[in-house]
């Protein structure tokens, strides 16, 4: 097994009467993406904020690296690479001088750094745009611009708060691949998200977080399989009669049915041949259907059946 | 780190483009209407002959008798008193011959029956006499074996008044607007103190939380953008001092380059301020930027930047908020390298302002010495 890079234990965060984070635990060992995912105000950038000893809290330990972080850890934050959900960059500085002068709070050495800067610069894709104030940027640009500030110095660690929010589809999709790239190179990465699809992309290990707590780690896979459904079909229909709807309830691994807005949801547990089944049965009843999906569960689920809500519900738009 | 800090700081200042408004066009542009409105009072050698004035006697005053006698002998007086009883004093103010009666009674007051830049000097001067008077009344309250020496002081400072009258062309009565003018240059400064403190707090900005987040001593980080807003803001007071001197060629005498050193004190003292406001509290940027710029115009208010007897009246009712506002002490400053040919209380202002600089400072850095925050 690899190393354990971070470790979080206990954490307590209150604001007043709010409890932040409730006795968090994780741990993240290296070489790993981890994904910290959870819907919005359930702690995961409390979270970081207090790995990275800018907030304080009321409880807990906090380790990177194997030692203690504290404020002044400077050893430590010297192999961080942060890059926060706000963009954090100087407007009066161009690309090339804004990558410069953050990795220059890193690297002392000016020939290697305007090696590391030109680096993030390729990285990152900005070589056009080298010469352009941040205000003349897109919002992928911009996330882009603030991706490269936060990795120029080849960190060991890097953690990214949602750095895909407000940004186009094609951007959205190089950062991720970006991400890939700096794990492949050898960087542990922390990835809080609330876009379940890009955790489940991009993330070899993933706590979902709610309430300030995790409710359940581990990969994607044994995220799923916490669970009892393991496919969900859905078949457009016209109105379907309880003769039908109770033959597909018979079926061994069908463990719900519900119709809606002429379409048919059917959840099964467990099965290879489920939907092969449930058409079987439209099929021996002469009943004509529409489109007809499959799907396997998702974080969605995962995170549906451990609290009872969907996660986008609580989703602040 | 710190140069490098110090580098990037610095050319950020200077391209922001809204603060270089306030920082260096806004005084120039202010520079010029000063200059448009009273410049030409400079040329016009008519504006610069004595003032007529009707002087009458209520009462004795041996003081004030005293006071104008000396000026009225002068070869160089600013005003010509002429001595008249009421009647005569009013018929002379209806025609035109004089500009105002002076009436010494119980109080001293001023009549005139227009507006002008006449009226306004003596006005000046009355109101420079009361506040004196006052003084000496204080002391000889207190000792009265010190009005002879009090007495000796007013007469000096009436002196101050003839030396500095528009007959040798030194018209010190509106060069003190332009020494007003370049201290609002410098208390903009506080403008960049505020954005240094704002770029590296954690809880203040994104930026300053990826600061935080950097292997560097907090201070350093800091000291740099601090000195990075001093540079700019001495920058600022150069261009502004440079362009009242040697543009507008306003003669504020003294050595050329106290007045600069002048400016970069004063630059220091408001990128102080500006910094402990930027460290204070956690209201928002925009809310920190008007407390800011209210500040500072509001110090150069009580200065006398937009009503010139201003730091008079205060001297009379309120002397001590001339003694702690930045603005005041760098007006005098400017003031006292006029009139004055050594420096000690040029020396004085400067470590009274020194003083108020590193309190705001060291106020600053104790506010934002904590490492960890409770909020982001």
């Amino acid at each position: 097994m690899s190393d354990t890079i971070v470790k979080i234990e206990n954490l307590v965060k209150r604001y007043k009467e709010l409890t932040a984070l409730d006795h968090l635990n994780i741990e993240i060992r290296e070489g790993e993406i981890f994904g910290l995912l959870g819907p919005n105000g359930s702690g995961k950038t409390t979270a970081i904020n207090c790995l990275l000893s800018l907030l304080n809290y009321d409880k807990g330990n906090i380790e990177i690296f194997g030692k203690k972080m504290t404020p002044t850890s400077y050893d430590i934050k010297q192999q961080i690479g942060v890059i926060m959900q706000d963009v954090a960059v100087l407007e009066e500085l161009t690309v090339f001088e804004n990558i410069d002068f953050f990795c220059g709070l890193y690297i002392k050495d000016k020939k290697k750094r305007k090696q590391y800067v030109q680096d993030a610069i390729e990285f990152t894709g900005l070589e056009d745009f080298v010469k352009f104030y941040p205000k003349k940027l897109s919002g992928g640009l911009l996330r882009r611009l603030n991706i490269a500030c936060g990795i120029a110095h080849k960190p060991r660690l890097i953690i990214l708060d949602e750095p895909t929010v407000a940004v186009d589809p094609q951007s959205r999709n190089r950062i991720l691949e970006g991400i890939q790239e700096l794990n492949h190179n050898g960087a542990t990465i922390i990835y809080t998200s609330h876009y379940m699809e890009e955790v489940e992309q991009i993330c070899t290990r993933i706590a979902i977080i709610d309430k300030g707590t995790n409710i359940a780690i581990g990969t994607k896979d044994e995220l799923k399989k916490m669970i009892h459904n393991t496919e969900t079909i859905t078949i457009e229909i016209t109105e379907p009669d309880s003769r039908i709807l109770s033959k597909i309830n018979s079926l061994k691994h069908v463990y719900n049915t519900a119709f809606s807005d002429g379409l048919l949801t059917v959840k099964c547990s467990g099965g290879a041949h489920n939907l092969i089944d449930v058409l079987a049965i439209f099929k021996e009843n002469d009943i004509s259907f529409g489109r007809v999906y499959s799907e396997l569960p998702t974080l969605n689920d995962v995170f549906l059946e451990i609290t009872g809500k969907e996660m986008r519900d609580t989703e602040v738009q | 780190m710190f140069l490098h800090n110090l580098k990037y700081e610095f050319l950020n200042n200077i391209r922001q483009k809204e603060s270089l408004f306030w920082l260096m066009c806004f005084p120039i542009i202010l520079g010029t209407f000063f200059y448009m409105g009273f410049g030409k009072l400079y040329e016009k050698e008519e504006m610069f002959s004595e003032i007529p004035v009707a002087v009458t006697f209520a009462k004795e005053d041996a003081v004030f008798e005293s006071v104008i006698g000396k000026m009225k002998n002068a070869d160089d007086s600013l005003f010509e008193f002429r001595y008249a009883d009421t009647d005569k004093a009013e018929k002379m103010l209806k025609k035109g011959d004089v500009f105002g009666i002076i009436t010494v009674d119980d109080e001293i007051s001023l009549t005139v029956i227009s507006s002008g830049i006449e009226q306004s000097i003596i006005k000046s001067f009355l109101d420079q006499y009361k506040s004196q008077r006052q003084i000496i009344s204080d002391i000889s309250a207190v000792d009265p074996a010190g009005l002879t020496e009090a007495v000796k002081a007013l007469h000096t400072e009436t002196d101050t008044i003839k030396n500095n009258s528009p007959t040798n062309g030194n018209m010190n009565y509106y060069d003190m607007y332009f020494m007003n003018l370049i201290t609002m240059a410098a208390l903009f400064g506080m403008i960049t103190g505020l954005y240094s403190a704002i770029n590296n707090q954690g809880n203040l900005s994104a930026v300053g939380a990826r600061k935080c987040l950097s292997p560097n001593i907090g201070f350093i980080t800091i000291a740099s953008s601090l000195l990075a807003g001093c540079i700019t803001q001495l920058c600022s007071v150069i261009l502004t001092t440079s362009f009242v001197l040697f543009i507008l060629k306003i003669d504020l005498g003294g050595n050329i380059l106290m007045i600069y050193l002048t400016g970069a004190l004063g630059a220091f003292a408001g990128v102080s301020i500006g910094f402990f406001i930027g460290s204070a509290g956690r209201m928002s940027e925009a809310v920190k930027g008007a407390i800011s710029t209210s500040v500072s115009l509001f110090c150069c208010f009580l200065s006398g930047l937009m009503v010139g007897n201003m730091k008079t009246i205060i001297e009379e009712k309120c002397p001590v908020i001339n003694s702690i506002n930045p603005a005041a002490i760098i007006s005098d400053m400017l003031y006292y390298l006029t009139i004055e040919a050594g420096y000690t209380r040029y020396i004085e202002k400067a470590a009274a302002l020194l003083i108020i600089s590193l309190f705001f400072i060291t106020g600053g850095f104790l506010m934002t010495r904590r490492k960890t925050y409770e909020n982001l």
